[in-house]
């Protein structure tokens, strides 16, 4: 998709054209730069006449524009759903602490509400054109946008638990995600599928994760103590009900999440069972049977259970896939390839053309943050070079 | 109890649509002959399909291979062979009747494609042991599969529906597919491991209604080598048991299997679990009817039951075929091929007959 | 010489069969083996992944790995690719082949299976035929197939089988060309002699000369708790 200098006319004449030519970018960044030096101005102290462009209005693209605004960077943020931070308003209470997520999401708009920060919902990125010094962006609308820099913040999307046909997700009522039990716990009504509260709720990790069979190999980082999350969740709101948690391995490498399940076990009495559930039917009485085996016991087991809960990895989303493909970054599983994880995550090999969150790989909301923080100050020390 | 469909039945395999190379099944033969016969006049009569079966042909070893005292390179070589008559009649489409065999002929092949080395052996040996060559089919496909992709063809000629004529509801029906027909290679099986669908589309399509229960992707338990030796078929008849259980309360009006040994088994250990612990799985005592697909499509067609073979079930089909209104001779039922009216088989001791 | 995780490795489909555990379990979560004996597929493939040659041993000589029923269920489902079934033919193919099987009850009746299966194969062509499957034998098969069997000539001609008839059909009986070849094939790929060593280590581990006699014994012996 990175189309050579040339571009046909019929393209151009097509496009309506709100913002500068690259050659005028070109000019107006020499132009900024000249203006500092006769004034002796500080970098910081000269507002840029351009825009920059973030894709994606999640938790990384909403700090990095705020970030921008703040160092005086004009920003036009392109969110293709018709709002913000989906993937964070679906949940309900964030680990390790329980802060309200709808809370968080608040915040972070709210910091969007800024002169030098511009929102377009609705508006999916189709098309990045390449030039040199800048990159033109032509939406779903028609409109382009030529602009110096470019941050990919496209995110993930949940994985689709009906690729696992065997756990019964959208054929047995009984077999929820964990996107979903978030809005039974939001709405305190946790119900198995007669709309009754269940007696016994089983999790099941790595749902779409650490599996060779739909070609995730990885490992999604936080389903482990979402789940754990979940599991004091509903035994805070329904002491009685039975919670299982069937793993492999417990990662809970985070501040808090260890003690998190030692609280699960030690005040919640949360049942925590080493095996990977098999298979998922359903039972005459509308239950859910499930079978795994206790490998520290050593023996198969099948329970049957009320609500199954498939705690559901992180993929590229859509946008990331194709922006990623087209833009000659796409690497493993569909997420898009920073130039280097270690001292160079925000930046990829195209210049100008800078990645933050969970389009590069599975993470959690405050490192998603940060990570659009940290993508920001790279396209200011870019922009002022 | 809701199910809906997914990915699984817009799933297609490829399967031929002509000119089939037909392998016989050593299980089907022994126990279901009627339904091979009844396949080739589907495919012939019915669909005007050209299907050629060779005088030459023979086991491909699979059971025996799956019982670990064929080596590997021995059924390879023996799977070669039976390719090198496909290859030297001039077909391209193998069709093997029985369910292991299709699961062999698929890994073979796939081993076949990913070490050339082996293929490259088994060219050698078959050589120099028989003169022969031959050529990797261009499709496999088993029978279960043909009858699939033609479904709705079959279901203009047929007169009857998979309906219970006394109460006008479709007849409730449990399909159980062989585990080697789907669980090595799931992209060879239509709808692939978890949902398969080439039982599944013929019972929908010609009218009944399939009954989903927990123990349905269960192995019947043949078990190979845990049936062959006596001593082992406690294995066997535990899974089959195990499979009842789950299914009884669904009150399915029959069982249909796509595996030859599958429905030998599903039928016999009812017998066997009727007289060992007094129970059927059904509410007269007569246990549930296990048919091939060949003798559902075949009754459906008009076929008549005792030339499909329907007297060798030890479970009897009588009930079911009054449910689907298939008129049946009682008296020609234990009649030898010359008209003779051989003695009766034995009646089991709890099973009713 | 190598050891016997190399002799594992060296079957060609060890490659493919085996690549890293991680012991989730699903394997045996689904298996019907573990289900009805004492048997965990999961084990056994870290038993092979540890590649402790004395367990090796004692794996190769036990019950253990005759339990397998071979429905290749646990294919389907392993998040990493392993096939414990395969893995468990592998076992069964060098225990065979080093003589370990005689060790274990369930692996002595490979003598059986060789003569029911696989000297059916060499003499007649099929895995299975009714010739071979007499009642007295397998009363589990029911009445209707005793009625079946003793009667087969007058019957099975109703179902259009050519039973020991020549030319094409169900249960013909199989040209001597055929079977010379068939013949002449296991006996080219090692298939007669893996025959030949299954039944002479039976024989030497039992000392029961006596086909007959011998296979009674395997045939019907199960003595396990388990």
């Amino acid at each position: 998709m990175f189309k050579p200098l040339e571009m046909k006319e019929k393209e151009k004449a097509s496009r309506s054209d709100e913002s500068p030519k690259p050659r005028e970018i070109k000019r107006r960044l020499k132009a900024v730069k000249k203006i500092r030096r006769k004034k002796r101005l500080e970098p910081e102290e000269v507002e840029l006449p351009l825009q920059v462009a973030i894709i994606g209005g999640g938790a990384a693209g909403m700090e990095a524009a705020s970030v921008l605004a703040a160092h005086r960077c004009p920003v036009s943020l392109f969110e293709a759903r018709s709002e913000l931070a989906v993937n964070v308003k679906n949940k309900y209470k964030i680990f390790p602490d329980f802060s309200d997520a709808g809370q968080l999401v608040q915040t972070m708009v709210k910091a969007l509400d800024h002169p030098l920060i511009t929102v377009h919902k609705d508006t999916e990125i189709v098309e990045i054109i390449q030039e040199p010094d800048a990159y033109i962006l032509l939406d779903n609308k028609g409109v382009s946008h030529t602009v110096p820099a470019v941050l990919l913040a496209s995110g993930y999307e949940p994985f689709d638990a009906k690729r696992k046909e065997e756990l019964g997700f959208g054929i047995y009522d009984g077999v929820i995600n964990s996107l979903q039990l978030e809005t039974m716990l939001k709405e305190h009504k946790v119900v198995n599928s007669l709309g009754e509260e269940p007696k016994r709720v089983v999790f099941l990790q790595c749902v779409g994760s650490r599996d060779e069979k739909v070609g995730n190999h990885y490992c999604s980082k936080i389903c482990c103590v979402t789940a754990v999350k979940q599991a004091i969740e509903v035994k805070r709101q329904q002491p009685d009900t039975e919670v299982y948690v069937f793993y492999m391995d417990l990662r809970l490498w985070g501040q808090g999440y260890e003690e998190l399940y030692r609280q699960s076990q030690e005040e919640y009495n949360v049942h925590f069972v080493r095996g990977r559930i098999s298979e998922a039917a359903s039972t005459f009485d509308g239950r859910i049977q499930v079978k795994a085996e206790d490998t520290l016991l050593g023996q198969p087991l099948k329970m049957t259970t009320d609500l199954l809960v498939l705690m559901i990895g992180m993929e590229a989303s859509p946008g990331t896939r194709k922006l990623g493909k087209a833009c000659g970054l796409e690497g493993p599983y569909g997420f898009v390839r920073s130039k280097s994880v270690h001292l160079e995550d925000n930046l990829s090999e195209q210049e100008g053309f800078f990645l933050a969150g969970s389009c590069k790989r599975p993470m959690h909301i405050a490192e998603a943050v940060n990570d659009g923080r940290s993508a920001a100050l790279e396209i200011i020390k870019f922009l002022r070079r | 109890m809701t199910t809906k469909k997914h990915y699984w039945n817009e799933y297609q395999k490829e399967i031929a649509d002509d000119k089939y190379f037909y392998e016989r099944s050593c299980i089907r033969q022994t126990f279901f002959p009627g339904s091979e016969t009844a396949f080739l006049r589907m495919i012939k009569e019915e669909l005007g399909k050209d299907i050629l079966d060779v005088e030459n042909q023979h086991t491909c070893t699979g059971i025996g291979f799956y019982t670990d005292i064929v080596p590997l390179e021995t059924t390879m070589t023996i799977v070669a062979r039976l390719l090198s008559l496909m290859t030297e009649a001039g077909y391209e489409n193998y069709v093997p009747s029985c369910v292991t065999s299709f699961g062999v002929f698929s890994e073979i092949v796939d081993l076949w494609e990913h070490q050339p080395s082996m293929l490259a052996k088994a060219r050698k040996i078959l050589y120099d042991t028989t003169g022969r060559t031959f050529e990797l089919p261009k499709n496999i496909a088993h029978p279960s599969d043909i009858i699939y992709k033609f479904r709705e063809e079959l279901k203009e000629k047929m007169r009857y529906r998979l309906v219970n004529r006394f109460t006008g509801k479709p007849l409730r029906v449990v399909e159980h597919i062989g585990c080697h027909y789907a669980k090595i290679f799931p992209n060879k099986g239509v709808g692939k491991a978890e949902f398969p669908h080439v039982l599944a589309g013929m019972i929908e399509s010609w009218g009944g209604e399939v009954v989903d229960y927990p123990e349905r992707r269960h192995c019947c338990g043949f078990g190979f080598r845990q049936y062959v030796v006596r001593a082992n078929r406690g294995y066997s008849v535990a899974n089959t048991k195990k499979k009842f259980e789950s299914m009884q309360p669904y009150e399915p009006d029959f069982v249909v299997a796509n595996c030859p040994g599958c429905t030998m088994f599903m039928d016999k250990w009812q017998y066997t679990i009727a007289e060992m612990e007094h129970k059927t799985y059904d509410k007269n005592g007569f246990g549930i009817p296990v048919l091939t697909y060949e003798e559902m499509a075949g009754l459906l067609l008009g076929y008549d039951p005792w030339e499909l073979g329907l007297q060798l079930h030890q479970v009897q089909s009588e009930r079911l075929l009054d449910k689907l209104g298939i008129p049946y001779n009682p008296n020609e039922k234990y009649k030898s091929v010359s008209g003779k009216i051989l003695p009766n088989p034995e009646k089991p001791q709890y099973l009713r007959v | 010489m190598g050891n016997l995780y190399d002799l594992l490795r060296e079957d060609v489909r060890f490659e493919e069969a085996l690549h890293s555990c991680m012991n989730c379990g699903i394997c045996t979560a689904i298996c019907p083996a573990a289900e009805f004996y004492d048997y965990d597929p999961r084990k056994i493939v870290d038993t092979i992944q540890r590649r402790n040659e004395d367990e090796i041993e004692a794996l190769l000589r036990s019950e253990t790995i005759w339990y397998c029923g071979q429905c290749l269920s646990c294919k389907t489902r392993c998040p990493r690719g392993n096939i414990p079934a395969v893995l468990i033919a592998i076992l069964r193919s060098v225990s065979q082949r080093m003589g370990y099987f005689v060790e274990s009850e369930k692996g002595l009746q490979q003598f059986a299976v060789s003569k029911k299966v696989a000297q059916t194969i060499l003499d007649i062509g099929y895995c299975v035929h009714p010739d071979t499957m007499k009642y007295e034998m397998h009363t589990e098969q029911g009445p209707v197939w005793k009625w079946y069997t003793e009667n087969i000539e007058e019957i099975a001609p109703r179902f259009g089988a050519n039973y020991h008839g020549e030319g094409p059909g169900a249960l013909r009986s199989i040209r001597k060309d055929t079977m010379e070849e068939i013949n002449k094939i296991f006996e080219a790929t090692g298939g007669k002699e893996l025959m030949r060593k299954v039944e002479t280590g039976a024989k030497n581990k039992t000392n029961i000369r006596n086909d007959e006699d011998l296979f009674n014994l395997v045939y019907n012996r199960n003595t396990s708790k388990e």
